[in-house]
């Protein structure tokens, strides 16, 4: 929200505001200001000037060249523009001015010297579009600044208004809060209403659900001047972000900032009859609304109808039908208290928000209703001079808007930590204009109708002390740690642990999106078995892309290195730890895991002046696979059972299995898959399901003894078929090696010439050892011996030569 | 032990062949044993002055000392010389055998390094060709803050709780004070599930859900991810955030001060002044706003800190008493304080990123450079 600081001052006794300080009290105090703008630097060396003469421009037919007074000099200007005559007051940018960002100079234009410009209100930043440029009241002193002239010397603020401020919504909201702070006098002006109220009913009000419509107060004005805003006006509204549209209009939003009470202007003679209902749209009932739309409202919505349709949507826009225009010649103005939550769902419904609807969302003081139209009255008569004698309708349900709170003086020092005298924290509440008394060790107070909705217990009323202390006048207390100690779980350790491992050994992690579109699913074929039933769905995505939570990290992944690919960086390791979702039974959470992804693709070691170039394939991610199980798991835990996966390569696709439980798979991606997302090079991906790996880890370990007696090594090189399986041969060795076997090590695959085709050498090295005594070469062999014949029996194979 | 015995006779061949006439008398003995002995060293001292290396070395040891010399097989024989020289031979033979030895080792030190030299001279290598390529993996920036605010933390007593990423509109809502129809929910704008369930928008919830299952004292950080629909520079559907909760007897607004005061200045630096704003959320109250001062113009207000001077850093406040009365806890007997601070966000300030986006994008180029 922005406002102006000469608008304040209108209503606090202090005889100057001093910008940064206000700024600062402000800030500290809660309501934050985003931004001080100094209007009067902005319109620096804009200069009012008279037109004294002007004639065409040599060598241009558009342009022409005008000789401009300033007072102190005369200046020569070529001009664009044709709207002006002699004697016009005008707005001239001398040479250093900025307009639009761009710093006015003395130049030639077309040969003629030009020592300025004369401005349009688009290019003065007053409104969005112009005609030619901005011909000015007669009344504007020649040679003086053009901001002051027109009232635009002022400091703009722009102010961030928490929800639980309504009152703040508004000039006098702001000047009472900064009443509070400097200690200034608040003047908001005396309005005897009571006599003018509900004298005759000529005109009728009625409410069907005080619950939503607690007051609605209503004014005729008839024969209202045709006549346009003053510019001081126009301008305070342009400061404020809002639009001058005609005199009326205008009134209503300008009363509206200043008071924080959305109004509502109707043409009366377009209305049915002399009667307003506000009641519940009919289920599909539709207005037309201002903004030229249609809009179809159901029954949760409020409106306000004449005895045929509705007129307005309550609290957030009118009806065209009955919207102001230039043939308006009576005015009935509403001024309504609306249900807050009720103006919040129609206008979340409807997707239209007002500056009305949000400040009767946040629940606004029914007790504005007829001071705003006092005000609404005030200014008519000050701008166009007119004056009614008619009385203000005013419907409403009695509500009790006076709270009693007892503060004990204590609590204050408890909550804050630091003790605060009794009759300072009264001096704070009495400035806020929270009547207060002390009595023994608290304070009654007594909280008034606009904090009403905000200020309910004694610890709102301990904020408001503290805020206007300042807590930079609080002090800083060490929290003592008796009884606590700091530290990551298990869970917690290992995950940090196996993602540094990944990150020392190469991989890069990256963080996507728990977003999925149900396109990757199919493109991935995941959960296809379900029909991609089994997702869980958003039900208002920002778009296609963002519809599903992935149930796996494979797509985000796959898209990552493709992203990277294209730019050129096409060797990548990256790994992610994200949760992974699975749809639940109805009404219950979905099922979260925490997912670890690893994709490799592209050269696993560059060629280098000593290196070889090789490619990532699969023994890369396996042995990634084995780096973070060996940490955590007993030699020989890890197996990997051949599955086929749709998006893996059927040959090169499996489980991860970990002392006998699942906990992922792995596999090259499928060729068709690396094809349609125009991946163009092989990939390798994993994906482990952390919590399985972390909660199966065995917690404690017992200390084995340091072998001291020396093991015998014994390389074993023997000649199978092709397709027999490593896994197979190593089970059968371990299977006759005794509990003296220690250790399998596969050293050597040959394959070629010195042994026939379809058949392959596999060289093994086997530890052999006893902790109690040192080995006979003799047992060993026999061992040995033993294993051979059960592979000759079982694989057909014999020892390599 | 024949052998021996064979250098037994040789060495009774030897001192009948040279001294045999003179035997009669000790001091004669003697007398030549010492002559024979000089001869041997002043032969030796000549012939050391010649050797020109190693291996030359070892021959003149092998003939002084060896197990032929004279030396050695005086002394290996001197059991068998008469009593009364047997002391003094063996001191005279010992006392000549270690100066050759000495001489010898010192001569042999010499030629050693110059070896050395000769060989490790051959063995230069071009230092400045590069090294063979080890892994060049990063952690994800959000990772690394992730992982230091939470040391921080620790290092203050603090533990780390999680709780799920989709949650109920009780535990994200309702429970922290904000019921349906309350103004604040304008300014989370949810994804939602199902008509309760919605991607938490805040990783608050975990403060009831914790608060539910432990009983005060309690201190804890909560990472993770949160959701708000949102879509632009300086918003994504998706950003991580790190939640804070203290409940104890006793807690107050000095201890809010002192924890995040030092979190500040741990994370951006000693030197960083803190400020305290008065702000408003539905489940603190009082509740504030902390900012540290701008690096980038020192305070002075620039355009980082749209002129401020101060940069925004997190959100926090004394726990709001109506909470307590969700997790059965009595607010007149414990209190506490809450805080939440957006990872991405502290990231962008400390290291100058001005697009959101980028965080999620998973350009190695930009990830690599942290």
């Amino acid at each position: 929200m922005k406002v102006t600081l000469n608008w304040i001052g209108e209503f606090l006794s202090a005889e100057r505001l001093e910008p940064e300080n206000i700024a600062s009290a402000l800030t500290m105090s809660g309501t934050e200001v985003k931004k001080v703008e100094y209007m009067g630097d902005k319109y620096k060396d804009i200069v009012i000037g008279r037109v004294v003469d002007f004639s065409p421009h040599p060598d241009s037919d558009k342009l022409s060249l005008c000789e401009v007074d300033i007072g102190s000099s005369k200046l020569s200007i070529v001009c664009g523009a044709k709207n002006f005559k002699k004697e016009d007051r005008v707005a001239v940018a001398l040479p250093g001015a900025k307009v639009k960002d761009i710093t006015i100079r003395k130049n030639k234009i077309r040969g003629q010297i030009s020592e300025g410009m004369m401005c349009s209100e688009m290019e003065l930043g007053l409104s969005s579009e112009s005609e030619g440029i901005m011909i000015l009241d007669n009344s504007c002193e020649v040679g003086d600044s053009f901001s002051k002239s027109v009232g635009l010397d002022d400091v703009v603020l722009e102010l961030e208004i928490t929800p639980n401020r309504p009152d703040c919504l508004s000039v006098i909201g702001i000047a009472r809060e900064i009443s509070a702070l400097i200690g200034a006098e608040l003047i908001t002006g005396e309005y005897d209403f009571q006599k003018r109220l509900n004298i005759d009913s000529k005109f009728k009000i009625e409410i069907d659900d005080y619950n939503l419509c607690p007051r609605y107060s209503a004014k005729l004005f008839r024969n209202i001047p045709n006549i346009q805003s003053p510019q001081w006006l126009k301008n305070r509204l342009i400061l404020c972000d809002v639009r001058p549209i005609d005199l009326i209009v205008d009134l209503t939003n300008y009363v509206m900032l200043e008071t924080g009470q959305p109004l509502h202007a109707f043409d009366k003679d377009m209305l049915y009859s002399n009667k307003i209902i506000v009641r519940r749209a009919g289920k599909g009932e539709n207005i037309k609304t201002i903004d030229d739309s249609i809009r179809i409202l159901d029954d949760d919505a409020l409106v306000i109808a004449d005895e045929d349709k509705a007129v307005a949507i309550a609290g957030i826009m009118g009806g065209k039908d009955t919207k102001i225009s230039e043939n308006t010649k009576n005015v009935l103005l509403e001024s309504a208290n609306f249900y807050g939550p009720s103006i919040m769902r129609t206008s979340k419904k409807i997707g239209l928000r007002s500056e009305a609807s949000n400040r009767f969302e946040k629940k606004i003081d029914p007790m504005l209703t007829v001071f705003a139209i006092g005000k609404f009255e005030d200014l008519l008569e000050k701008v166009a001079n007119f004056k009614t004698e008619e009385c203000i309708y005013d419907n409403f349900k009695k509500v009790e808007r006076e709270r009693k709170i007892n503060l004990r003086v204590g609590k204050v020092g408890q909550v804050l930590g630091k003790d605060i005298d009794a009759g300072l924290i009264s001096g704070i509440l009495t400035n806020l204009k929270i009547s207060n008394r002390i009595k023994d060790n608290s304070i009654e107070a007594t909280v008034p109708s606009f904090r009403y909705e905000d200020l309910e217990r004694e610890i709102d009323l301990v904020e408001e002390v503290a805020r206007i202390y300042g807590y930079d006048r609080l002090d800083s207390i060490p929290t003592s740690t008796r009884d606590r100690r700091g530290k990551y779980s298990l869970y917690q350790k290992t995950i940090k642990d196996i993602r540094q491992a990944l990150c020392d050994i190469g991989l890069v992690e990256v963080i996507n999106y728990s977003f999925i579109s149900a396109e990757s699913l199919k493109k991935f074929k995941i959960n296809l078995e379900d029909g991609y039933k089994n997702n869980v769905e958003i039900l208002n995505p920002i778009n296609e892309d963002f519809k599903l939570l992935r149930p796996m990290l494979l797509p985000a992944l796959m898209k990552n290195i493709k992203d990277n690919i294209n730019h050129n960086i096409k060797d990548i390791g990256i790994f992610e730890i994200s949760k992974v979702f699975k749809k639940n039974s109805s009404g219950k959470l979905p099922f979260e895991i925490n997912m670890l992804g690893v994709m490799l693709t592209g050269k696993a070691a560059q060629k280098g002046w000593d290196e070889k170039e090789r490619a990532f394939d699969f023994y890369d991610l396996k042995g990634i696979l084995e780096f973070i199980c060996k940490r955590y798991y007993p030699y020989g835990s890890l197996r990997i059972k051949e599955r086929q996966y749709r998006f893996f390569h059927p040959r090169t696709s499996g489980i991860v299995n970990i002392e006998d439980l699942d906990v992922g798979i792995i596999g090259k991606i499928h060729p068709v898959i690396i094809e349609e997302t125009e991946t163009g090079q092989d990939a390798y991906y994993m994906e482990l399901d952390m919590d399985k790996f972390i909660n199966n880890i065995k917690e404690t370990q017992k200390y084995k003894f340091v072998p001291a007696f020396p093991s015998i090594d014994i390389d074993l090189a023997i000649v199978v078929d092709n397709k027999i399986k490593s896994e197979d041969i190593v089970n059968e060795i371990k299977e006759n090696g005794t509990e003296l076997l220690k250790k399998i090590r596969l050293f050597d695959i040959y394959r070629g010439e010195q042994i026939e085709k379809d058949k392959k050498s596999m060289a093994y090295s086997l530890s052999f050892r006893d902790d109690t005594r040192t080995l006979k070469d003799i047992e060993i062999e026999i061992i040995i011996n033993r294993i051979l014949e059960s592979l000759g029996k079982k694989f057909n194979a014999r020892i390599r030569e | 032990m024949q052998r021996s015995e064979i250098s037994k006779q040789e060495a009774k061949i030897l001192f009948r062949d040279n001294t045999y006439k003179i035997m009669s008398k000790k001091e004669k003995n003697i007398d030549q044993l010492e002559k024979k002995i000089k001869t041997e060293l002043d032969n030796f001292t000549r012939e050391l002055e010649t050797v020109k290396n190693l291996i030359e070395l070892d021959k003149i040891r092998t003939k002084y000392i060896g197990k032929k010399s004279f030396l050695i097989k005086t002394l290996k024989n001197i059991g068998d010389l008469p009593d009364d020289i047997k002391p003094i031979a063996g001191k005279k033979s010992n006392t000549a055998r270690n100066k050759i030895e000495s001489d010898i080792l010192k001569k042999e030190k010499i030629f050693k390094n110059i070896e050395y030299k000769n060989k490790l001279r051959k063995e230069s290598i071009d230092l400045s060709l590069p090294g063979r390529s080890t892994g060049t993996g990063r952690k994800n920036i959000i990772s690394q803050v992730v992982e230091e605010i939470e040391e921080i933390f620790i290092g203050m007593g603090f533990e780390i709780a999680e709780g799920p990423e989709v949650e109920t509109d009780y535990y994200n809502f309702e429970a922290l004070n904000t019921p349906r129809d309350h103004p604040a929910r304008s300014l989370h704008d949810t994804f939602f599930i199902s008509e309760n369930i919605l991607l938490r928008t805040h990783t608050s919830p975990v403060q009831i859900r914790y608060m539910e299952s432990h009983k005060p004292p309690l201190l804890i950080i909560v990472p993770g991810k949160v959701y708000r629909r949102d879509y632009d520079v300086s918003h994504t559907p998706m950003f991580t955030q790190i939640e804070g909760l203290v409940i104890d007897k006793g807690i107050n607004f000095g201890n809010l001060k002192w924890t995040l005061e030092t979190f500040a200045h741990e994370i951006f630096g000693k030197d960083r002044k803190v400020r305290f704003r008065p702000h408003y959320f539905p489940f603190t109250e009082p509740s504030a706003e902390v900012d540290v001062s701008c690096n980038i113009c020192g305070g002075k207000g620039c355009r980082v800190c749209s002129g401020s001077g101060w940069l925004e850093i997190l959100g926090a406040g004394m726990v709001d008493p109506n909470l307590y009365s969700f997790v059965g806890y009595n607010p007149e007997e414990v209190s506490g304080f809450a805080f939440g601070m957006g990872i991405e966000r502290i990231c962008m300030l400390r290291y100058g990123i001005d697009d959101l986006r980028l965080f999620f994008e998973n350009d190695l180029r930009f990830i690599n450079q942290f």
